[in-house]
């Protein structure tokens, strides 16, 4: 017995077309008369409609029906778009898909309809009449009819045989064919019909009956029926002759038009670009689980035939780890999705703060096709709100106090993202006030967390928002709570392996940026030496590989700097760093890795190799510890821990700092 | 109060030792620097002989090092760091003992070294007490039970509390 | 043997309802999911009946209807066309396309079954 369940299925379309006909609206607040944005909004009520009843979602089918009669109306002409209507409409949406989810709460319906009749003139829904068939009166003894189906009727596939059959079912049938209708024979267009029927039918047949037989031909055809003897008058049968039309809906003057369909456009273009198909998230982290343990084993038999004089073995070892990299990639790209999906779900965000603020806020995207991971996606979205509600609520200043101060009374928030390296940047910026560094400092004295006349780098200033506890909110708005969770946003984007940054000036804006890995599972690793231990350092950080000479390794003892190709770099020495005992190798060599701005060389025993790394989560015991970001299995078993490039960023920074202070 | 159910999880802290309804309770006995430790058995998933391990630089002294353990990296934990004991290098009889715990929501692996591996007993609750508050050289909290057997007294120890120290002192589920 | 019956939706539960009443009443099942899969699954086999929803993108129903209707290997061969209400106007047109007969939504599956043994005359 299959899982299948269409319900299921709906709720997933739903849920998409729901989507789509939010971003339709919101497109429409810029362009109010844009018809084909009202149309594309209407054919997605309108499926919404249809299909919900299909599936027991009567109450979201109910609903939809008032919303999509108004928008009938905007459609027809006979009512305006206008800012508002399109505003309920998005509550009406957010309506429907608590229906669907099956949490709606009843009182707000109503509440969205009474402010839909408001909004549109007239009457909000037309009446739903049920339609209703003139039955003619049964008659007892049975009929004669003579009919004569449509020339094309075979051709479009009507089963004449068939329909005999069916009046036949009805009762005791004499059947006459007439060939006078017939043309002759050179005239005679094979598969076209021309024989009239004669049929005497006996029975209590009600005529409603006969109808139904030729319910698909009916408008097409010849038919003549009159009863054979007329008995006493029969009410009409219960039997409305709708046949299968079971939903007894109001006629509508308009026919659904068969316009090209542009609110399936963008679903078009996806489709046009090769069939999709739809993949439960659980069994691609299930794929990728094989996939990674695939990696370990492959590089566990390069090695066994690395260390086998045995050409045969090695060529094949060569060849699987080749194809083990294929799947490897391949499996990246199963679980990208574009941040445009991301992108996509703040509009409406931005749409509503600016509409409870009072200001007129514009939001920009840019690298929209950008791709990263689809859970890193998932799990970007609550910091990416916050930090977006930070930005409308407190970062950009009302309209009159913008162009008091010579700005562009509409506020613009920018959104953009692009790849660098192995990570994805994204960036929020507002041309709001910036933050205020008096406001800051003041808080964070308030709090503790600094002391009254402490001096802090302007960096050490603004990286105390991130810090937990703290606010910069004047007042408690209930819009972004306290204006807070910078620290939890930060703590969020750390255990995604990311890092934030941000940068302000006051009076003109703040931007942040935040920094991703793509992806979270196998990276590209370069395995290092330092003792007896071994350590991988992700690949897409490192800048390059050099010799430490021993002139250089003697001039820089006991020092934080080293000169690399006459400049001067920081520099940690692993072997220090790790306690690792014993001397070091005679030539080491400098591994200088960067997370795009700084720098830091990282001196190591030797230089293995690059290789393919599956990351295993470190134990929660050593999350602590700060310097490693990971750990993985190397082909003869042993673990080798994944270096943690920001934070070893981060401590030759400090150690550069505190020698150039000392 | 003891808990009464068996098949449970067993909270790691001191208030809850999953004694059965008899006042019983399975556990797995070990030697350990000179001591006799117990832990219940449900937690131990395996036994294994020493695997090479990996050093982590930075780590506390209790869980310093780890081990791949059928293709999961599992951290080693030396409780002779928690009890102050010598640490001597590793016998003919030495093993690990691969337990799983839940701690602050999370489920873990974690390797226990022990010196020699003894068979699953059954405890009675009748034969068991507090450590006492003097005389014993250990942090009173590292101590759950102690429990007569035969003639020897085996240390349930508080794996949370010993624990949460390397956890930086989160995740104590108490 | 059994009938073969195509069903062009680009709703997936709408296909995965109609695949299911239709295949607990015997038929085997074939789904296409848009105008234009459908004139190409009909080109590669053809079935005792087509049926097919009018809204859908890559080409809708009708446009599939009269493409379907241009071949000669597809005359006789019996399209339902599913409206979503009882609209003169449309059932014109699709009549007019070339459409067998229809089916108006929402539906219960023995509505289904009762229209596809109509039409098929099994």
């Amino acid at each position: 017995m299959s899982a299948e369940d269409p319900a299921a299925a709906f709720r997933i379309e739903a849920r998409e077309l729901l989507d789509q006909v939010e971003q339709a609206l919101l497109d429409l607040t810029h362009r109010l008369d844009d018809l084909t944005l009202v149309d594309a909004v209407f054919r997605g009520l309108h499926t919404l409609k249809g299909s919900g009843a299909m599936f027991g979602f009567d109450a979201l089918a109910a609903f939809t029906h008032h919303i999509e009669s108004a928008f009938d109306r905007v459609r027809k002409g006979r009512a305006r778009a206008t800012l508002e209507l399109v505003a309920t409409v998005l509550a009406a949406r957010d309506h429907m898909r608590a229906l669907v989810e099956g949490d709606a709460v009843p009182r707000e319906g109503e509440a969205i309809l009474a402010r839909l009749a408001a909004a549109v003139d007239g009457p909000a829904a037309e009446p739903v009449v049920p339609t209703q068939s003139a039955v003619p009166m049964a008659s007892a003894a049975g009929w004669h009819l003579s009919f004569r189906l449509p020339r094309e009727a075979l051709v479009h596939g009507i089963n004449a045989l068939a329909l005999l059959d069916e009046l036949r079912a009805l009762g005791d049938c004499s059947l006459v064919g007439r060939r006078d209708t017939i043309p002759p024979l050179d005239q005679l267009a094979e598969r076209e019909c021309h024989v009239t029927w004669d049929v005497t039918l006996r029975g209590d047949v009600p005529r409603a009956a006969i109808d139904d037989v030729f319910l698909f031909v009916l408008d097409d055809m010849e038919l003549s029926v009159a009863p054979l003897a007329r008995l006493d008058p029969t009410s009409t049968a219960a039997e409305a002759g709708a046949g299968v039309d079971a939903a007894g809906e109001a006629g509508r003057a308009d026919a659904d038009r068969p316009a090209p369909d542009t609110f399936g456009a963008r679903q078009a273009a996806r489709v046009a670009q090769g069939e999709l198909v739809r993949v439960p998230a659980a069994r691609l982290d299930a794929l990728m689980d094989r996939v990674g343990e695939l990696v370990i084993a492959q590089s566990r038999l390069s090695q066994l035939a690395g260390d086998r004089h045995d050409l045969p073995l090695r060529s094949v070892a060569e060849e699987i780890e080749r194809l083990a990299a294929e799947l490897r990639d391949t499996m990246m790209l199963l679980r990208m999705v574009p941040v445009a999906s991301l992108f996509g779900r703040f509009r409406r965000l931005v749409h509503d703060l600016a509409r409870e603020t009072g200001k007129a806020i514009a939001l920009e995207t840019a690298g929209e096709s950008t791709e990263i991971d689809k859970s890193v996606g998932e799990r970007l979205f609550d910091p990416l709100v916050h930090i977006l509600r930070n930005a409308c609520d407190h970062g950009l200043e009302r309209p009159d106090e913008r162009v008091a101060l010579g700005k562009a009374a509409t506020g613009t928030v920018r959104l953009a993202a692009h790849q660098a390296g192995g990570a994805a940047m994204i960036t929020i910026s507002d041309d709001g006030r910036g933050v205020s560094r008096a406001r800051v400092r003041a808080k964070a004295e308030a709090s503790g967390l600094v002391a009254p006349g402490e001096v802090l780098t302007d960096a050490d200033l603004l990286a105390l928002i991130f810090h937990p506890g703290f606010s910069t909110a004047a007042t408690v708005t209930s819009l972004s709570g306290r204006g807070v969770g910078m620290d939890v946003v930060k703590r969020e984007i750390e255990r995604l392996r990311g890092t934030i940054e941000l940068v302000s000036t006051e009076g003109v804006g703040t931007t942040i940026t935040l920094r991703i890995p793509l992806t979270l599972a196998i990276i590209d690793g370069l395995l290092v030496r330092v003792g007896a231990a071994r350590y991988v350092i992700p690949l897409a950080a490192v800048e390059e590989c050099l010799e430490l000479s021993v002139e250089e390794d003697q001039r820089s003892l006991g020092r934080s700097l080293i000169t690399l190709r006459d400049r001067l770099v920081p520099f940690l020495r692993l072997r220090e760093l790790f306690a690792t005992g014993g001397e070091p190798d005679p030539y080491q060599k400098i591994v200088v890795v960067s997370t795009g701005r700084e720098r830091v060389g990282l001196a190591v025993d030797q230089i293995i190799g690059s290789h393919q790394t599956v990351v295993k989560a470190l134990s929660p015991f050593h999350r602590g510890v700060g310097t490693f970001s990971g750990a993985t299995i190397l082909g003869d078993g042993a673990v080798a821990l994944i270096l943690d490039v920001a934070q070893l960023v981060a401590r030759g920074q400090q150690a550069e700092a505190m020698e150039q202070a000392a | 109060m003891s808990a009464l159910s068996v098949d449970a999880e067993p909270s790691q802290s001191s208030a809850a030792i999953a004694w059965s309804a008899h006042g019983e309770l399975e556990v797995l006995s070990f030697d350990l620097g000179g001591e006799r430790f117990a832990i219940e058995a449900v937690l131990v998933r395996e036994i294994v002989d020493p695997l090479p391990e990996t050093r982590v630089p930075g780590a506390p002294a209790l869980v310093d090092r780890v081990v791949n353990h059928r293709g999961r990296i599992v951290p080693v934990a030396d409780l002779r760091a928690a009890f102050a004991m010598v640490a001597a290098p590793p016998g003919a009889e030495s093993r690990l003992v691969v337990v799983e715990l839940t701690l602050d929501d999370e489920t873990l692996l974690l390797a226990l070294r022990a010196d020699r591996v003894h068979e699953v007993v059954t405890l009675a609750e009748a034969s068991s007490e507090d450590a006492p508050s003097v005389g014993v050289r250990w942090p009173r909290a590292y101590v759950r039970r102690l429990v007569r057997w035969g003639d020897d007294v085996l240390v349930l120890p508080n794996l949370a509390a010993i624990l949460a120290r390397a956890l930086g002192g989160a995740g104590v589920s108490e | 043997m059994s009938a073969s019956i195509l069903t062009v939706d680009d709703s997936a539960s709408l296909r995965m309802a109609i695949r299911i009443a239709l295949t607990g009443a015997g038929y085997d099942v074939t789904e296409a999911c848009d105008g234009a899969d459908g004139l190409a699954k009909a080109a590669a086999t053809r079935f005792d009946l087509i049926v097919t929803d009018l809204n859908m993108p890559n080409m809708d129903g009708l446009s599939m209807i009269r493409a379907l209707r241009e071949q000669p290997a597809q005359a006789g061969v019996p399209i339902i066309f599913l409206s979503t209400e009882s609209d003169a106007e449309v059932k014109a047109q699709a009549k007019a396309a070339g459409a067998t007969g229809w089916l108006v939504k929402p539906f219960e599956p023995e509505q289904l079954i009762r229209v596809v043994q109509k039409v098929l005359g099994r």
